[in-house]
C-alpha cells in the first residue's frame, strides 16, 4: 500500500472538519503512514483462534 | 522528636510510618522538610504542578497531635503523599497536565484520594506529567519534568513527576495511572519501583480518563514494599466505578515474605535480547534473572513473537479512544493543545477503522500468549524499557519520516503496553545503572490478581541488591 500524501491526509482532515496547520499535516502524514505500515502485517498473522474483544474482560469473571 | 534528615527523607514511606508511630518522627518536621526540598530542587526538577504547602502542614499538625494522644492510627499515618495532576481533588486545581484545564478544581476527590487520605496520608501536592496522561508532550504548559539522575534527560511519562518526586526524595511516596506503562516507564527511567495493578484492581472513579479499557491507577515508591502498601489502601471495588472486582484484597505487604523459592520465572526472548535492546539493558536483566535463579526461583527463556507487535496495537486502540473523547476541544481548541499531543491525537483519528479492528484482534493475540506462558511460568520478566532515559532534546524532536515514527513511538511501547493489552499486572523495579549512570529497570509480569506474587517477586530481588537505595546527584 502507497505511503498517504499531505493533501490526502489533509482531505481526511478536513472531512473530519479537524483543523490542521501545515506543519501539523507533515508530522501526522508521517506519524498516519507509520500507524498504516505498523498494522498492515497483522492481516498476515492467524487470527481464526482468538475473537477481537469488543470490551475488556470483565474484571471478576476467570 | 529527633529532627529530620536526608536519611529520613529518603526512607521507604512504610519505614517512615513505623517512626511516627513509635515517636521517633514528627509529621511536622517531616513535611517541613519535604517543602524545603520542593522549595530547593523543584524550580530545576518541575515534579510538581501545585503544591498544598499549607494545607498539608495544617494535616501534619492534626497528624502530629493524635500520635501524641495516643488515638487509633492509619496504616499511612503522618507520611506524605503525591498524586499524578490527574486524580480529582476536592478545592485544589487538576489540570491533567493541561493548558485546557488549567483552571478546573473538582468538588469532589478521587476514590484513591479518599482511600489514602482516609488511611492517614498526607497530600502534598499534585504532580506533573505529559498533557493528557497521553504522552510525547513537547512543551509542557506547567514546566518541562527532569530525570533527578541526570536532568538533560527525560523522566519517562506519563506520570512524569511521579516518578521525579520519588526519585528525588521530594515526598514519601506518589501515585501515577498506567494505560500502556504510565507508572512502569517513569519508575524505569527514575530508578524507583512502579507497578500497574490487574485492570479492574484499583478504581479509576475521579481519574481524567485517557483509555477505559487501560487505564489503570498505580503506586510508585522508592522500594517494592512501598508500592505493596500502597496498593493494600487503594484496591478493592467501588460501587462508582462499576468495573472494579468484588474479589478480597489480600495483604500485599505480609505476602513479601514468601521469597521465590520453587516459583517458575520465564525472560521473555523478544525483548530481553531483541535487536532494539541495548545491550547494558539486556545484560542488567539477565543478571537479575539469575539472581532470581540463586534465590531458588527456576528460570528458563519464553518467547512471545507477537509482542513487537504490541506498541503499534496499543498506540492504535489508545490513542484512538482519546481521540475522539478530545474530538470537540481538537476541533474549537487545537491550538490550546501542546503539539505533540495533538499530532499524536490527530493522527489516531484518521486511522482507517479496518486497522483499528486489526489492532483489536492483535490485542487478542497478545493476551493469548501471555496467558499460555503465565500457565507454564509464575511471571514473566523482560525489560522495563528498551534503552535508559534518553535527553530531553532528542525525545522532543520533530518526526520527519514514517520510519523515524514507527521507532520513537511503537518500538519502546512494545516493552510495557503488553501486560497492558492482556489487563495483567505488571512492576518495574530497579536493576542497574547504564555506564552513563542512568537507571535501569525489571519488569515482572504475573497472572490476573495475582498482584501479590508479582511483588513478591519484585521484593526478593530488591532485597539482593543496593540499586534502590542510591540516591541522584541532585
Amino acid at each position: 500500500m502507497a505511503d498517504l500524501t499531505e493533501a490526502q491526509v489533509q482531505a481526511l482532515a478536513q472531512a473530519l472538519a479537524l483543523p490542521m496547520t501545515p506543519e501539523d499535516t507533515t508530522e501526522v502524514t508521517h506519524r498516519l503512514n507509520a500507524f498504516i505500515e505498523a498494522l498492515a502485517p497483522l492481516a498476515e498473522l492467524s487470527m481464526d483462534a482468538p475473537e477481537a474483544a469488543s470490551a475488556p474482560v470483565d474484571p471478576d469473571a476467570d | 522528636m529527633p529532627p529530620v534528615s536526608d536519611d529520613t527523607v529518603f526512607l521507604s514511606a512504610a519505614r517512615q510510618a513505623v517512626l511516627i508511630r513509635d515517636k521517633q518522627l514528627s509529621p511536622v518536621e517531616l513535611v517541613r522538610a519535604y517543602l524545603e526540598r520542593i522549595d530547593r530542587f523543584d524550580g530545576r526538577l518541575r515534579a510538581y504542578i501545585t503544591v498544598c504547602r499549607e494545607a498539608a502542614l495544617a494535616e501534619a499538625q492534626r497528624a502530629e497531635t493524635a500520635v501524641m494522644r495516643g488515638e487509633t492510627l492509619g496504616p499511612l499515618h503522618g507520611v506524605t503523599y503525591a498524586v499524578k495532576d490527574q486524580f480529582a481533588t476536592r478545592g485544589i486545581r487538576t489540570t491533567a497536565g493541561s493548558r485546557l484545564m488549567a483552571d478546573h478544581v473538582p468538588d469532589h476527590d478521587a476514590t484513591v484520594i479518599t482511600r489514602l487520605t482516609g488511611a492517614g496520608g498526607i497530600l502534598l501536592g499534585k504532580l506533573n506529567l505529559t498533557e493528557f496522561a497521553l504522552g510525547g508532550t513537547i512543551e509542557f504548559p506547567f514546566g518541562q519534568p527532569r530525570n533527578p539522575w541526570n536532568t538533560e534527560h527525560d523522566t519517562g511519562g506519563s506520570s512524569a513527576g511521579s516518578g521525579a518526586a520519588v526519585a528525588a526524595a521530594l515526598c514519601g511516596v506518589s501515585l501515577g495511572e498506567d494505560t500502556g506503562g504510565s507508572v512502569r516507564s517513569p519508575a524505569s527511567w527514575c530508578g524507583v519501583v512502579g507497578h500497574r495493578p490487574t485492570w479492574g484492581l484499583v478504581s479509576r472513579h475521579g481519574c481524567v480518563p485517557l483509555a477505559w479499557s487501560l487505564d489503570q491507577p498505580g503506586p510508585i515508591g522508592r522500594s517494592v514494599e512501598d508500592c505493596a502498601l500502597l496498593l493494600g489502601l487503594i484496591a478493592g471495588h467501588d460501587p462508582h466505578d462499576a468495573l472494579t472486582a468484588h474479589r478480597p484484597v489480600p495483604d500485599y505487604v505480609r505476602a513479601l515474605a514468601e521469597g521465590v523459592r520453587g516459583l517458575r520465572v520465564g525472560v521473555i526472548r523478544e525483548l530481553t535480547s531483541g535487536p532494539e535492546t541495548d545491550p547494558e539493558v539486556r545484560d542488567a536483566v539477565t543478571a537479575a534473572a539469575g539472581a532470581l535463579g540463586r534465590l531458588g526461583a527456576t528460570v528458563d527463556e519464553v518467547s512471545l513473537p507477537i509482542l513487537p507487535r504490541a506498541g503499534a496495537a496499543f498506540m492504535a486502540l489508545c490513542d484512538s479512544e482519546g481521540a475522539a473523547r478530545h474530538l470537540p476541544w481538537l476541533r474549537t481548541r487545537a491550538a490550546e493543545y501542546d503539539r505533540g499531543t495533538r499530532r499524536r491525537l490527530l493522527s489516531a483519528a484518521l486511522v482507517p477503522a479496518v486497522f483499528l479492528h486489526r489492532a483489536q484482534q492483535a490485542r487478542a493475540l497478545v493476551r493469548e500468549q501471555l496467558r499460555a506462558a503465565l500457565v507454564q511460568h509464575d511471571v514473566l520478566v523482560a525489560p522495563t524499557g528498551h534503552r535508559p532515559a534518553p535527553a530531553i532534546a532528542a525525545y522532543n524532536a520533530a518526526i520527519t519520516s514514517k520510519a523515524e515514527a514507527i521507532s520513537r513511538f511503537f518500538t519502546r511501547r512494545s516493552f510495557t503496553t503488553p501486560a497492558a493489552l492482556a489487563g495483567l499486572p505488571a512492576m518495574a523495579v530497579p536493576c542497574g545503572f547504564s555506564s552513563t549512570a542512568l537507571p535501569l529497570s525489571l519488569q515482572i509480569i504475573g497472572r490476573r490478581f495475582e498482584d501479590a506474587t508479582v511483588l513478591r517477586v519484585g521484593h526478593a530481588y530488591e532485597q539482593t541488591t543496593e540499586w534502590h537505595r542510591r540516591r541522584p546527584p541532585l
